[in-house]
């Protein structure tokens, strides 16, 4: 009757070092501000998924085409706009940019 | 060991309450090492949730009746495998499973998270610390699997009718169907409460939805198939409260998953997407609270259920919390984006997510009618079948019309006259298919016949979608047919692995349709009479008895022939359960290649004299019912194959930035 | 949008239970006096009072938490279920002074509750 006590006693104790871990690992931590996204990073990502959003549809519009779905007429309408578009979400990713996004922007 | 249960379900709800307080009071004070220390919480409730559920499968292995659970649903001549299924045969053991494959969830959340490095985790915490809470709470305080008593001589036995290799994966199957879908109503709570208007909890959760979405759909065509061997009355379904349940939580979620797809082509419908989310889980919240309260069964077991009034308080709290804070962030999520044009994919996507949420609205009523009748009028009143029907016929026929013309159409905006040109062939399909149907006597039923042309046309929309794709992947990229094929799924395994679980549901269609041309016969009949049933000649011979594991089994010997040909002897039965002190049906069901239907021979009655009456069903196209299960667990799992190339861009799209 | 089709919504579901009628009255043996539409029964069944002659069955239904008895006739195959002190709902009318089961519509009350009900063939 009691090993079922005790072994729960153990878990009880191996949860509570599992659960105090972080603290115990860093007793004093130099930074302990939970990391998030500030309005600016928010920003980007907006960007960003306008741009690949954009992208992504540049490729079906492709496909559409190719596959008939689309014709030459509405194709040629929907292409325009549709290259602005990631152009002016390239252009306005490049200011905060790295070199990186000029890369992949070229790409 | 009944302690060691009790103490880790007291663990587990120490664990979650912890999660839940500091999860919570660091995204207030933005403390990191405290998210942390929340998140590990979450996956040592895990560890304890398994703790507790090894106790339990010990315990019913052990023929520990000391356990009252164990005493209550298993004995010792239950086989082994259904000694095992009693873990989730009761009430506190579906509770334990609920909570073990949440807490499962959760853990499995934590570690994917960290290793993508995702900044959601800290707020996807307190959600699904919130949920496990509750169940943890049950467990310990309301309906414990751990009761101990004196232990009698043997156990009373599991309900014969559950003692079936269906209805042991059916409820696990469910329930991670259930429960999965608490995966993305915490994302999204946690996406809201981080006051993100990105698309981040959608990607993170993708996979989640799907998984649950496919094991739910599966659950519930295990179940069918369960009723329909089992119940044996001839049928799969029967809009009976407890299969409600699960049909509408799996429909809500059918129209969160081509409403997301907007989301991110698009993306507009981030308010409509989150509304679904909260309505899924709250309905799969409410299934389980339909299955395990027994509110249905009158008004009056409500009260006497240990956790009904529990789950009723625990789900009213979900939604408030839920839609408040969705209210709350409202000015954040408004989209500039509108539809362009209502012949667009948007536009039919649109459309399938209101025909599916109206279907799901009207079962729910359908549902909630006798609580509410009685409520308002002071007298309770049902619905039944021919209720369900009207309304499935109703949004399921233009829904299956949809689920052709959707891959014809363009996405932002459809010409008219590519559509139309699109539209020819698999039109001319289904037009010829109507013609052949309506020659071979289809036209007995109008809706049967116009279910069938639908079909056939989306089976000619899909098939030529693949046709199409590969043709133009051929010309851009050159190589076989095969080649250019094998690209074209790899390269979109969503879209094309979503046409296969389109054609799956069409099979469903078909087979369900199928009833609509069922043949029923029922007569006594005295050793060497015969019945007739479309087309069959049944011919009763006598009865038998054999002696089983744990069951005496009566069988009457029936000969079956058909257009004077000879095809064997079938055995539709009773068993008889002296330890349970139950009867059950065994219906003898013989599969007929040709019409993909079965021949359904029930033993009603076995008269003193030497009789029987018997009752025979022709189910045309009912196994592919069964066949449209394994097709849609195909198309799943084309549409859940890993692209690394997207996973990469994913991560990169939505990771820490370097500290 | 979504407003038109929140309303055409509502305007299938009206004109369907215009026609149909609110669904049928669920009711127990002591609410049974007189009614002679067709309703669905609930209740008990009355330990000791089954009694079966050829393929018809007699029984006495019972309030589940009350000492009202009606007798009710059934004909056709019984639920596996069914036994006496067992709940169970059946669909009939009330024909002097029995309720006659309309056959295949009795469904006993399931002692594992996440199976469907039992329903008779």
């Amino acid at each position: 009757m009691t090993v079922g006590l005790l072994l729960g006693a153990l878990l009880a104790l191996a949860v509570v070092v599992y659960v105090a871990a972080p603290f115990l690992r860093e007793p004093e931590a130099a930074v302990d501000r939970l990391a998030e996204p500030d309005g600016l990073e928010l920003r980007r990502l907006a960007l960003i998924e306008e741009r690949d959003r954009s992208q992504d549809a540049l490729r079906e519009l492709e496909f559409d085409h190719r596959t008939g779905k689309l014709s030459d007429e509405d194709y040629r309408t929907l292409v325009g706009p549709l290259r602005r578009r990631i152009a002016d979400a390239r252009r306005a990713l490049e200011p905060r940019g790295e070199g990186r996004e000029r890369v992949r922007a070229a790409g | 060991m009944a302690e060691l249960g009790r103490a880790a379900l007291v663990v587990c709800l120490g664990l979650s309450l912890y999660a839940l307080v500091a999860g919570s009071w660091a995204l207030v004070a933005r403390r990191r090492r405290l998210a942390v220390s929340a998140q590990n919480a979450l996956v040592a409730a895990f560890a304890s949730a398994l703790v507790g559920s090894i106790v339990l499968v010990v315990a019913l292995v052990r023929h520990d009746f000391s356990l009252v659970y164990v005493a209550r649903l298993t004995s010792k001549e239950l086989p082994f495998g259904y000694t095992l299924s009693a873990f989730w045969g009761g009430q506190e053991g579906s509770l334990l499973l609920w909570l073990l494959v949440l807490t499962g969830y959760a853990a499995l959340v934590v570690a994917t998270s960290r290793r993508r490095r995702s900044e959601l985790l800290p707020w996807v915490v307190p959600p699904l610390a919130l949920v496990a809470v509750f169940f943890a709470f049950m467990l310990v305080a309301i309906s414990s699997p751990f009761e101990t008593q004196l232990a009698p001589a043997n156990g009373a036995g599991l309900n014969p009718s559950l003692q079936n290799p269906y209805m042991v994966a059916h409820p696990p199957l469910l329930y991670l169907g259930y429960v999965g879908l608490t995966v993305p109503w915490a994302f999204g709570m946690g996406a809201l409460l981080a006051r993100r208007a990105d698309e981040a909890w959608i990607v993170a959760t993708r996979r989640w939805t799907l998984v649950a979405w496919t094991a739910l759909g599966v659950g519930q065509l295990l179940g069918a198939k369960w009723a329909y061997e089992e119940i044996g009355w001839g049928g799969y379904f029967a809009w009976d409260p407890v299969e409600n349940a699960a049909l509408m939580p799996w429909l809500a979620a059918t129209a969160f998953l081509h409403s997301v797809m907007i989301q991110e082509k698009r993306g507009m419908l981030k308010v409509w997407n989150l509304l679904l989310v909260i309505l899924a889980f709250g309905l799969s919240l409410f299934g389980t609270f339909l299955t395990r309260s027994g509110i249905l069964d009158s008004i009056h077991s409500f009260t006497e259920s240990s956790i009904g009034p529990w789950f009723l308080g625990f789900i009213v709290l979900v939604l408030t919390l839920s839609l408040g804070l969705l209210f709350a962030r409202l000015p954040l999520l408004r989209s500039r984006t509108r539809l362009e044009s209502l012949v667009s994919r948007e536009a039919t996507f649109l459309y399938n997510n209101l025909l599916l949420v109206a279907l799901c609205l009207t079962i729910l009523w359908g549902v909630v009618w006798p609580l509410l009748s009685e409520a308002v009028r002071g007298e309770a009143s049902v619905v039944a079948g021919p209720y369900y029907n009207f309304f499935l016929r109703v949004f399921g026929l233009p829904l299956l019309l949809l689920m052709g013309l959707a891959p014809l159409v363009a996405w932002r905006r459809a010409s008219l006259r590519s559509l139309g040109a699109s539209f020819a062939w698999p039109a001319g399909t289904a037009a010829a298919v109507a013609v052949v149907l309506l020659a071979l006597g289809a036209g007995s039923s109008p809706v049967g016949l116009l279910a069938y042309t639908f079909s056939a046309f989306v089976l000619g929309s899909i098939g030529y979608e693949f046709v199409r794709g590969t043709r133009a992947r051929r010309s851009l990229e050159g190589g076989t047919r095969l080649q250019a094929f094998s690209s074209l799924v790899g390269r979109n395994r969503r879209r094309y692995g979503g046409y296969v679980v389109h054609a799956a549901i069409v099979l469903l269609a078909i087979g369900v349709a199928g009833s609509a041309y069922d043949t029923v016969r029922e007569a006594r009949l005295d050793r060497g009479e015969r019945l007739e049933v479309a087309g069959y000649t049944l011919t009763y011979l006598g009865t038998t008895e054999r002696m089983s594991a744990n069951a005496r089994e009566l069988r009457a010997r029936v000969a079956v022939e058909r257009d004077g040909r000879d095809l064997g002897i079938v055995e539709p039965g009773k068993n008889f359960y002296p330890v349970e002190q139950q009867v059950s049906a065994e219906p003898a069901i013989r599969a007929d290649a040709m019409s993909l239907g079965d021949l359904f021979v029930i033993l009603e009655n076995s008269n003193p004299d030497g009789s029987v009456r018997l009752k025979a069903l022709v189910n045309p196209l009912v196994n592919l019912i069964w066949l449209a299960g394994l097709v849609f667990l195909a198309g799943s799992l084309i549409a859940l194959w890993p692209d690394p190339a997207e996973e990469r861009r994913l991560l990169e799209r939505y990771a820490l930035a370097p500290a | 949008m979504l407003a038109l089709s929140v309303a055409a919504v509502l305007a299938v579901f009206l004109v369907y239970v215009s026609f149909a009628g609110g669904g049928t009255p669920a009711v127990e043996p002591s609410e049974l006096k007189g009614r002679a539409e067709v309703v669905v029964l609930s209740g008990q069944v009355v330990v000791g009072s089954v009694q079966t002659s050829g393929e018809v069955t007699r029984f006495r239904l019972r309030d589940v938490k009350g000492t009202a008895t009606v007798p009710v006739t059934y004909a056709g195959g019984l639920p596996d279920q069914f036994k006496a002190g067992r709940d169970l709902r059946v669909n009939g009318q009330l024909r002097q002074g029995v309720f006659v089961g309309e056959p295949g519509t009795m469904v006993t009350k399931c002692p594992s509750k996440y199976a469907p009900k039992q329903r008779s063939s």
